[in-house]
Formats: C-alpha cells, sequence, structure tokens
C-alpha cells in the first residue's frame, strides 16, 4: 500500500496522462466516498423529534403554598416555593438521567445507620440522630439522594439536579421552561 | 398389475435422480465418496472434509462455540416468530409483549425461547472466549480469527442491549436512559452519540424504532457476516486442538 502510493508519487514527476488521470479518478472516488460516509452518518440525526416541548404551563402561583415541594411527573419537574419564592427544578438524576421519587423521609434511614450528611447549604438544615427525617429525593436507579432543593447528599449523583426558569405567563399560570438553567440564587416572587 | 408396477419403478427413478442431484457421488460407503460429498455439498462443505477426533474433543473445545451459533439460529427463529405479533411503537410495544406472554399460543414459550436463549448466548460467547484464551488459541495463525471474535462478542452484547428495550416496560426504558447516558459522559462525541442512539432527547419513538431496527436486521446481519469469515478461518487456519 505505502510502496503503491510512493510509486504513484514517484511516477507523477514525469507525469503521464494515464497517470494524471488514474490519480484524479481515485480522488474523486475518495471525495465521493468522505461525502457519502458523511451522509450516512447526518442522516440519522433527526432534524425536528416530536419530542413534549421543554416549555409548559403549570398551575397558578396561588396553588402552591409556601414551603411545599409539588412534582409535576409527566414532565419530569419539581416546583418549590420557599419563603423567598419559587423555583423549579429538572427531576433528572445527575449520574444517569432516571427520575429520582419524592419521599416526605430521605434520610432517616442513613442517618440512623451512622452516615455523616452534610448540612443542607441551601436550607441549612441537617439530619441529625435527635431529628433524623427530612424530606428529600431518592433514585431508583443506583440509589441517588437529594435534598428537597435538589441539592445531592447520598450516592453516585455528581452534583446537584439543574434548576429551570419559571415565570408567570400573562394568563397567570406559572410557565417553566426546562431548556433554561438557571443558577441556584434564582427565585420568583410574585 | 404390471402397469402399477410400472409406475412405482417410473417413481423410484424420479426420486432416485432428484437425490442423486443433490448427492451426486451416491451412498458415502468408502471414505473417498464421503469425502467427495463433503465437498461438492453447499451445507456439508462448511465442515472440513477430515476431522481429527483430538481435534473437537468435547474436553478441549466445550462446544461453546458451536453452542453459541446454535443459539444464534434459536434465536433468529423464534426472534423471527415474535415480530409476527410485535409492533415497535411505544403505543403497542408493551400490550404486544403481554399478549405474547399471556393471549398466543404457544406466545410464552417462543418468548421465553428468546429470552433464554440470549441470556444463554451472551454466557456461552465469554466462555468460548475464555476457553480460547485459556488455551492460546488466538496466538500465530489465528490472531485474525480472534480479532473477528472480539466483534463478534460486541455484536452478542449489542444484541442483547438494544433487545431489552424491546418490551419497553419500566425496566428496559430506564435501563437504556442510563445505557445511552453513559455514552454522553464519552468527550466531546459523548453527547452526540447518545442524540444519534436514540434519535433525540429522551428514550421515546424514535429510540424504541432504533434499536428494533438494529436488533433485528442492522446487527444479525453484521453478525451473520462475521461468523461465516469466522467459521472459514476456523477451517482454514486449522483446528488448535491436539494433532
Amino acid at each position: 500500500m505505502a510502496a503503491d502510493f510512493r510509486r504513484l508519487i514517484e511516477d507523477s514527476r514525469e507525469m503521464t496522462r494515464r497517470s494524471f488521470l488514474a490519480m484524479a479518478g481515485w480522488a474523486g472516488f475518495t471525495v465521493a466516498s468522505l461525502i457519502a460516509l458523511y451522509q450516512s452518518i447526518r442522516w440519522l440525526y433527526p432534524n425536528a423529534t416530536y419530542e413534549d416541548p421543554p416549555a409548559f404551563k403549570a398551575d397558578p402561583p396561588s396553588a402552591y403554598a409556601v414551603g411545599s415541594t409539588t412534582v409535576i411527573i409527566d414532565k419530569r419537574v419539581v416546583v418549590n416555593h420557599d419563603p423567598n419564592g419559587f423555583y423549579a427544578i429538572n427531576l433528572i438524576c445527575t449520574h444517569l438521567g432516571c427520575t429520582p421519587r419524592y419521599f416526605p423521609d430521605a434520610t432517616s434511614d442513613l442517618v440512623l445507620a451512622g452516615t455523616q450528611i452534610a448540612k443542607d447549604p441551601d436550607t441549612g438544615q441537617q439530619a441529625t440522630k435527635a431529628s433524623p427525617v427530612l424530606p428529600g429525593f431518592k433514585c431508583p436507579c443506583h440509589g441517588s439522594r437529594y435534598f428537597r432543593d435538589a441539592v445531592n447528599f447520598f450516592g453516585p449523583a455528581p452534583r446537584p439536579m439543574d434548576r429551570v426558569h419559571v415565570e408567570v405567563a400573562p394568563d397567570g399560570k406559572l410557565l417553566i421552561d426546562r431548556s433554561v438553567i438557571v443558577d441556584r440564587s434564582f427565585r420568583l416572587k410574585v | 398389475m404390471s402397469v402399477i408396477r410400472a409406475a412405482i419403478d417410473e417413481m423410484f427413478s424420479i426420486v432416485g435422480q432428484m437425490v442423486t442431484s443433490v448427492f451426486r457421488h451416491g451412498l458415502p460407503l468408502t471414505d473417498k465418496i464421503a469425502a467427495r460429498t463433503a465437498l461438492t455439498n453447499f451445507v456439508l462443505h462448511i465442515h472440513p472434509v477430515r476431522v481429527r477426533r483430538s481435534w473437537i474433543r468435547m474436553s478441549y473445545t466445550l462446544c461453546l462455540g458451536g453452542l453459541s451459533f446454535f443459539l444464534f439460529i434459536v434465536l433468529t427463529v423464534t426472534g423471527l416468530y415474535l415480530m409476527f405479533y410485535y409492533v415497535p411503537s411505544t403505543n403497542h410495544a408493551y400490550q404486544d409483549m403481554r399478549d405474547l406472554q399471556f393471549v398466543v399460543t404457544f406466545g410464552g414459550l417462543i418468548r421465553n425461547m428468546h429470552r433464554w436463549a440470549a441470556h444463554a448466548m451472551v454466557i456461552t460467547v465469554w466462555l468460548h472466549m475464555a476457553r480460547v484464551f485459556l488455551t492460546g488459541a488466538y496466538k500465530k495463525p489465528r490472531e485474525f480469527n480472534w480479532g473477528v471474535g472480539t466483534l463478534l462478542l460486541l455484536i452478542t452484547l449489542l444484541l442483547s442491549f438494544t433487545g431489552y428495550l424491546l418490551p419497553w416496560d419500566q425496566l428496559s426504558i430506564w435501563a437504556v436512559t442510563v445505557g445511552t447516558n453513559m455514552a454522553k459522559y464519552a468527550p466531546i462525541a459523548g453527547p452526540y452519540t447518545r442524540y444519534l442512539l436514540i434519535g433525540g432527547r429522551v428514550v421515546g419513538d424514535n429510540a424504541l424504532l432504533r434499536f428494533y431496527v438494529l436488533h433485528v436486521v442492522g446487527l444479525p446481519l453484521a453478525g451473520f457476516l462475521l461468523m461465516v469469515v469466522h467459521f472459514w478461518r476456523v477451517r482454514k487456519d486449522g483446528f488448535s486442538g491436539g494433532l
């Protein structure tokens, strides 16, 4: 192969019409093959997917009491209303993408077994042996756990779940856009 | 009477001609005829003309390659049966799987044959690879066939993975969510690979269809072609067993 190629180059020093045409032919074949390869891979990337749109409307803000956590399971979103305002969590485990489930008690089994659980950086709450129960999320796939505000505290999850944008739509309902990720300080005040 | 006798004779000669048109050398009564029969018959020529008893000693090969191929045939046939009742769409797949299990006559038998043969094939292919490794059968001049074998292992595992999604129950959806999210962790190409694999951002209709097409056409076809090469090389490179 390499020897053939070298001969091709050496021949090209005294290029004949025949060798020029052979080279041009092979070059054309190579380019056409590369284009065909690109096309066959590009073909597999859908331009439109008809999946559920990332933005959707939830209930009006008044439907969520202060201090409440509401799971909208069809959309894989959580609406939290804390004293500072509203925020929404993308309910997708940051480990490998399963859907964590809400539990009123996500900590006591660990705490009573002696596992140290970090203080929740958002709420400042900590589960201790004296009061071991904190609400949160547990992922059914590999056991990651999150505080109610999406901060991970146990299992393989590498980081907190994403928080996404919330606003009030013109009709007064909450408009949640799962494609816009916001930082932890985000709150919607109503 | 003689008319009937003539008819029977005629029938025998027609059948005889049909048989000899397939097997040209008559009954394999001698080694020479047997060898010629094997050489000139498409199905039989997959076998070497001569095989030494020691080459295929059960305690050496454990018949693992043959078992893997046998299971592949079982999976092809039962898979074909399943395709008559299974529609790869998120609206139908789970219900079709339930129907196969509980409504279709012998559906449970066929589905379970497919399921257990699939599990067994993964095991026998791994064990076959372990046997080849432990007996040193991958060494010169059989390195190329070891390479083909690793590709066949990969295809076996991908068949197992793609088939796992098809029942479309919670276990399969989240297993594939997890599996394709692992692909996403790869540097640079990761997210593109996942999008290409499942044809979107979540495991949905596109993912089911893609996995189905790969499971019933793409991967078996690639596997079949590699098996042809694999078996051919086993013959041509020679058996690794005793002399």
